[in-house]
């Protein structure tokens, strides 16, 4: 190996920052679009149960109520487990966030690299006046960044800041 | 500015270009409607003189209409150059402006089609980085004429430039002989599955069409024949093989023909010239700037030969279905050539003698992992759906292929770097070795799977404007180190990436 080992000590090194929990109230966000999503599904299962007159084409529909309930719960413990690991950290030169239980994921944006900022209020999350930030870098946009659930004070803030720093 | 007075006002295209839109308007109509012309020609015998007469003359003020159309494209087709801006007016009824400034401008290519050959004339198209729909053609020009705008858009000094090409004999250049060597040592297996794609492609529009006029039976007799004799079978099966193996061998030395004839490659003023193309001729100029990564790539055979191919990658704009477009790829490389690319793109030569490390050997058990499960999924559904278990035979040919292939891959993944370039080489039969200056990369991902959480591994995906890289199952500690180095280099780099 060429460059030496005392350079890379010297290195920051993004295993040892104190990295920042996102806003708990995005937890409620999750919560509340889960809840929304599927009292749709149990009205759809419900409505066809009640007005589908052959029931011989539908014979596991009350089984689907199961399935549903399941899979409810099921999500809101995974998002529940997984809320705690979004977290993100904004150094001078970068901005990171990692998250995930079974597929971690840590990606590192350097400011130097980053197309433009985006900030945008999903209607969920605008009840509890949080935001979303997303920066776009010329890498393929499937892996570029996103922080949900910033209040949204701080993520003017920090749009301001990376707007700084990709100008400056 | 001297040479840009030529483009201060507005001038359109040479007049030969009618032709060329002309062309490529009957190609479009053409495209749309064969299929419908094979039916109309089909039903020949049913139709009276009078109705004939009708027809043609309609076909003929068609042809007039297109004509007229393609005349009106031409007419309203303006270009100039103003202030550092390249402005370009279109359309006929719907009036399009177009306006690029000099410094977005990414690339300058020259192209000649069948028709432009002919009448020689060159196609321009000027490729911009950044917005998806920002790539601009201007069909026909003559070549001086097409020299002095690619002139005076990259704003190269004229005077050197000129010398330089005089003095130079070009880095590349592959003669008819070389690129049958070339051809030969093709991965016919690909082009062979090309060809099938596109021959059944058309088979199937063909098919739609004649399902129904009573032809289908023709596939139905032939897949009928049955051969009771075991001898017959395999000599059919021997004879199918040989077919497949000259189709792949000629299909690769189509396609090798179309696109690599008559390969040249220059050196100017830190850019590449590159120009190659049978029906299609292609002239890419790429600055060394813009190149991303590079790939150098051989096979077994190839590498006796001592000759490999060269990737370069572009930076690709917005939409990923581009991404072809903007790879390039020049074949038939010696070593040397090889040698001068990569110092052209500041690929120091002694990355290739740094310390190699290899994947995690969890990188080899999850690859015999799922191909386990793929098998024994595989092997249910033939015992399931042809409830004959003499297939099953088939799995002493299938297995050790595919522990060759695993073990082959997993010899060839491995990753070095030295101050400023990382090497990543991967590839089962053919050997791909990428180089990336680390300054290229744009942002930068850790994944970890809970089975690599065990093992303490990750994966390191390195995301670049033209596409991503990925370094699978580094053992975490050394993932972080190179991490952090990463972002330091790119962090600390004052050069632009592009």
């Amino acid at each position: 190996m060429e460059f030496s080992n005392i350079e890379v000590l010297q290195l920051p090194d993004i295993s040892k920052l104190t990295f920042k929990r996102i806003h708990t109230d995005y937890l409620k966000v999750i919560s509340l679009t889960i809840t929304i999503i599927f009292s749709a599904l149990f009205i759809v299962v419900f409505l066809l149960e009640t007005n589908v007159e052959e029931i011989g084409m539908f014979p596991y529909i009350k089984h689907s109520y199961f399935l549903l309930i399941f899979l409810f719960l099921s999500l809101l413990t995974a998002f529940g487990i997984g809320f705690s690991r979004r977290k993100y950290v904004l150094r001078d030169k970068d901005v990171t966030y990692k998250s995930g239980v079974l597929f971690k994921k840590t990606t590192t944006v350097p400011f130097s690299r980053i197309q433009h900022v985006e900030l945008d209020e999903a209607p969920v999350s605008r009840i509890f006046s949080l935001a979303s930030i997303r920066v776009f870098t010329a890498g393929d946009s499937s892996d570029d960044l996103v922080i949900k659930g910033i209040k949204k004070e701080e993520a003017l803030k920090i749009k301001e800041f990376i707007n700084q720093q990709i100008n400056g | 500015m001297v040479e840009n007075s030529v483009f201060a006002d507005f001038s359109k295209q040479s007049p030969k270009g009618i032709l060329v839109i002309y062309g490529r308007l009957l190609l479009k109509v053409f495209k749309a409607t064969w299929i419908l012309l094979i039916i109309f020609i089909q039903r020949f015998s049913e139709l009276s003189e009078e109705v004939f007469s009708y027809i043609y003359i309609g076909i003929a003020i068609f042809f007039v209409f297109l004509l007229i159309r393609a005349y009106l494209i031409y007419k309203n087709f303006l270009f100039k150059i103003e202030d550092g801006q390249f402005i370009l007016k279109e359309g006929i009824l719907k009036k399009k402006n177009t306006s690029i400034s000099f410094d977005r401008i990414q690339n300058i290519n020259f192209k000649q089609n069948l028709i432009q050959q002919l009448i020689n004339v060159y196609e321009v198209s000027i490729e911009t980085a950044g917005s998806k729909d920002t790539e601009i053609a201007i069909k026909a020009l003559t070549y001086e004429k097409a020299q002095a705008l690619k002139t005076a858009l990259s704003q190269v000094d004229k005077r050197t430039e000129e010398v330089q090409a005089a003095l130079q004999k070009p880095l590349l250049k592959i003669g008819f002989k070389a690129l049958l060597k070339v051809s030969l040592t093709e991965n016919h297996l690909q082009n062979l599955l090309i060809f099938v794609a596109v021959v059944f492609g058309l088979l199937q529009q063909l098919n739609e069409v004649f399902t129904g006029i009573g032809n289908e039976d023709v596939l139905g007799n032939y897949t009928a024949v049955n051969p009771e004799d075991i001898f017959n079978s395999i000599l059919i099966f021997v004879i199918l093989v040989l077919i497949l193996l000259i189709i792949g061998v000629l299909s690769s030395f189509v396609r090798v023909l179309l696109f690599h004839f008559n390969l040249t490659l220059f050196v100017k003023n830190k850019s590449f010239d590159i120009t190659q193309g049978l029906l299609t001729k292609k002239s890419i100029i790429l600055s060394t700037g813009k190149v991303q990564s590079i790939t150098v790539s051989t096979n077994p055979i190839k590498k006796k030969l001592g000759i490999s191919f060269v990737t370069f990658k572009q930076a690709v704009s917005g939409k990923v279905k581009k991404q072809q477009h903007k790879l390039i790829r020049i074949v038939g490389c010696k070593i040397e050539q090889i040698r001068t690319i990569k110092e052209l793109l500041y690929v120091d030569e002694t990355i290739d003698n740094e310390t190699r490390y290899v994947p995690n050997a969890y990188y080899v058990l999850r690859m015999y992992f799922v191909v386990s499960v793929m098998f024994v999924v595989l092997n249910g559904i033939i015992l399931f759906l042809l409830k004959d278990a003499i297939w099953l035979w088939g799995n002493l040919l299938a297995i050790p292929l595919a522990i060759l292939l695993i073990q082959l891959k997993y010899k060839k993944a491995f990753y070095q770097f030295n101050k400023e370039v990382l090497l990543v080489g991967k590839g089962r039969i053919e050997t791909h070795l990428t180089y990336l200056p680390f300054f290229k990369i744009q942002n930068i991902n850790m994944k970890q799977t809970i089975f690599q959480k065990r093992r303490n591994v990750v994966n390191l995906v390195l995301q670049t404007a033209s596409g991503k890289i990925t370094i699978p199952c580094v053992e975490e500690n050394r993932a972080i180190t190179l991490y952090n180095y990463i972002l330091y280099k790119v962090e600390s780099n004052k050069e632009s990436w592009m």
